[in-house]
């Protein structure tokens, strides 16, 4: 395993009470492997790739409990500047907002060059070069002009491709991408994650990929892990969990999304709101939203139980997980 | 068909670029619609489909008369609606009301929602006398499956889609004919998603409203759709009833859109043929001649920069009248497999 994160847990100590983002998350990602970590605003995916980055505020932050074994090591377990070191050389993260990500008064140039600058203590002419060559390789038209021009100067599409290129600039193991293509049109989300793609082929990378987008999951991952309120309620690998989901909620998701290839009448809508995290309910977290709920559910917190009778290796954290796979 | 409720032709809006301050002169324009025409009948959802800076919103704004356009008429039951001001022009704007994209900036943090229901009565106090606001308020509150007894609550007290109901509501509250909603769902989550798009639908038929839909999401708008126009670059090129335009596509752009957009079947992952454009958008300002997006299309020949292709049925399409019979402003208009397609050979 290149990354495995174990028993996670994160909170956040706020005016109002703690919030429990984070209740014991546990996954695992291999070299040259795309795990999809899917889940609706407040599901606690992209505060798990947080502590896994180091990028976490803290505070009000605070990790309460857990492992995270990146190559072996545990990286709760280094020093600030041990983990400074790792991250943009070992791991390296690409997020939504380009815009917002970029420095907005350094040319692209020298944001992409201060990686060789900083971590490979190269002279800025050589840096440029290099920068000039990751622009090509992501396929920038005109990488040599434009590799003097600000963020602003670029458009959605383009910038993306810049923070792919910076992640990419110092060939790191891992790379996590948090909804890498939400702001982006859907034209230019295909060019986006067709890249992606490529060059995690090439770099024989592992990619963590933060989306809630089922359509970009069904596309891309090799496996998937569902979260809902801080916990992954269903993991399996991608063609088992469209086929066959194990878990109420991940069902339901699948069901409420409309199809571009037929026109059904009305949506299936899983009714209610995702939970307070401040008052998450006792028992399964999902049982007041969940059509299978029993007394069981509301009381015991379902563990993350193996399925088993199918060939792959698949989780779901379901008291009923067999009355929800064969229902 | 049901009769026509609005009819828009030769729709135009160009906001001027300037320079100089004490000496302003025009330098160019930013072309955000350029030449749409469209008609919506009674009860019928009208989808508009394009990509940011297509102007898909800058017509949602003229419709509700937000925008006054460069060119260019709106008309509503035969009236042009857009050279009308004063008493006549707030009588229109009763009946084409507007849902927006935000439920979070679209509501006045300030207001209790009874009040942000409610305040579309003070504008046409007509439509209900001020001692029975108060209840009309808790029903629509009740129409949009929330509870009346919250009327009394601020904004930031709902969840996001919460917010979009009491914006529906709102939208509700002068019984208009037409709404125009721009993009009403994008900002929620996938389960609250299907909520709302449940919602709009039911009230639809329960008041027989007449909606235009406009949002960048192409399954949400085939699913409400009863007819859909896609736009690129300030205009339609696309248009006809949702399973014309989603299973026979004749215009390449829509060939593109529709194949770009990710399936969520992964066994179609190796089955679909895509069609990936190159390159970005034009800018407005400087749209290409003749056809506006031969720059990205691989059908592109001397003709598309010289002749604008109108927007009507193609002639070699005509006959046999089948489904890829329908608008499409394309020199080269044919019917080409959409992979991931149900009905598609893909």
């Amino acid at each position: 395993m290149l990354l495995e994160v174990r028993d996670l847990q994160v909170e956040f100590r706020t005016r109002d009470g703690v919030v429990k983002a984070v209740n014991g998350v546990s996954y695992g990602v291999d070299a040259g492997e795309t795990l999809a970590v899917l889940g609706e605003s407040g599901s606690g995916k992209s505060v798990t790739a947080q502590a896994v980055m180091g990028i976490l505020d803290m505070p009000p932050g605070r990790i309460t409990g857990g492992e995270i074994l990146f190559q072996g090591r545990d990286l709760l377990k280094l020093r600030e500047d041990e983990r400074r070191r790792l991250r943009g050389a070992e791991m390296a993260m690409i997020f939504q907002d380009a815009l917002s990500s970029l420095n907005p008064v350094l040319t692209v140039g020298d944001q992409l060059g201060e990686m060789f600058v900083v971590h490979r203590g190269m002279s800025r002419k050589d840096a440029r070069a290099k920068a000039v060559e990751l622009m090509d390789r992501v396929r920038i038209p005109a990488a040599k002009e434009r590799v003097k021009q600000y963020p602003h100067q670029f458009s959605g599409g383009m910038r993306q491709r810049i923070m792919i290129a910076m992640a990419l600039a110092l060939e790191p193991a891992l790379i996590i991408a948090d909804e890498p293509t939400t702001a982006l049109d859907v034209t230019v989300q295909a060019q986006v994650m067709d890249l992606l793609a490529e060059l995690r082929r090439e770099y024989r990378m592992g990619l963590v990929l933060i989306t809630h987008d089922l359509g970009v999951v069904a596309d891309v991952a090799d496996r998937i892990a569902v979260m809902y309120a801080g916990r992954i309620v269903e993991s399996a690998p991608v063609h088992d969990i469209y086929k066959a989901p194990a878990h109420p909620y991940t069902k339901g998701l699948l069901e409420s999304i409309p199809r571009l290839d037929h026109k059904g009448r009305e949506l299936y809508a899983i009714k209610g709101l995702p939970p307070n995290l401040m008052n998450i309910p006792r028992g399964c977290a999902f049982h007041p939203r969940c059509p299978l709920a029993q007394d069981l559910c509301r009381t015991d917190v379902p563990p993350l139980y193996e399925v088993t009778g199918t060939d792959t290796t698949r989780h779901s954290a379901c008291h009923f997980w067999r009355e929800c796979l064969h229902g | 068909m049901a009769e026509a409720i609005l009819e828009v032709s030769g729709l135009v809006k160009h906001y001027p670029l300037t320079r100089g301050i004490l000496f302003r002169k025009q330098i160019g324009a930013v072309r955000a619609v350029d030449g749409v025409d469209f008609t919506l009948h009674r009860g019928e959802t009208l989808g508009i489909v394009g990509e940011s800076g297509c102007g898909k919103s800058t017509v949602a704004k003229m419709l509700v008369n937000l925008e006054r356009p460069t060119a260019g008429s709106i008309r509503y039951k035969g009236e042009d609606i857009t050279r009308l001001s004063g008493r006549a022009l707030k009588a229109v704007r009763r009946n084409i009301q507007m849902v927006f994209q935000d439920p979070y900036t679209s509501l006045n943090p300030r207001m209790t929602v009874g009040d942000i229901i409610g305040e579309p009565y003070d504008i046409h106090p007509e439509v209900a006398p001020k001692g029975d606001r108060r209840r009309r308020v808790r029903e629509l509150l009740d129409v949009v499956g929330l509870n009346p007894e919250h009327i009394n609550r601020y904004p930031h007290q709902f969840s996001g889609g919460q917010r979009q109901r009491i914006g529906i509501a709102r939208g509700l509250a002068l019984r208009p004919e037409v709404i125009v909603a721009d993009e009403p769902v994008s900002a929620l989550d996938v389960s609250v998603q299907a909520q709302v798009v449940n919602l709009m639908d039911r009230l639809q038929n329960e008041f027989d409203l007449s909606y235009v839909f406009i949002a960048h999401d192409l399954s949400v708008v085939r699913h409400i759709s009863d007819r859909v126009g896609v736009m690129y670059l300030g205009r339609i090129v696309e248009i006809g009833r949702d399973a014309e335009i989603y299973d026979h596509p004749t215009h390449p752009y829509t060939q593109a859109l529709l194949s770009a957009v990710p399936v969520p079947d992964p066994e179609a992952r190796d089955r679909r043929e895509r069609v990936i454009l190159t390159g970005d958008v034009p800018s407005p300002t400087n749209a290409p001649s003749g056809c506006r997006f031969r720059t990205r299309c691989w059908k592109a020949e001397d003709r598309c920069a010289r002749e604008v292709p109108p927007l009507a049925v193609p002639s070699r399409l005509r006959t046999p009248s089948g489904p890829e019979a329908h608008d499409s402003a394309c020199h080269f208009a044919a019917v080409a497999a959409v992979a991931g397609h149900s009905n598609g050979p893909g």
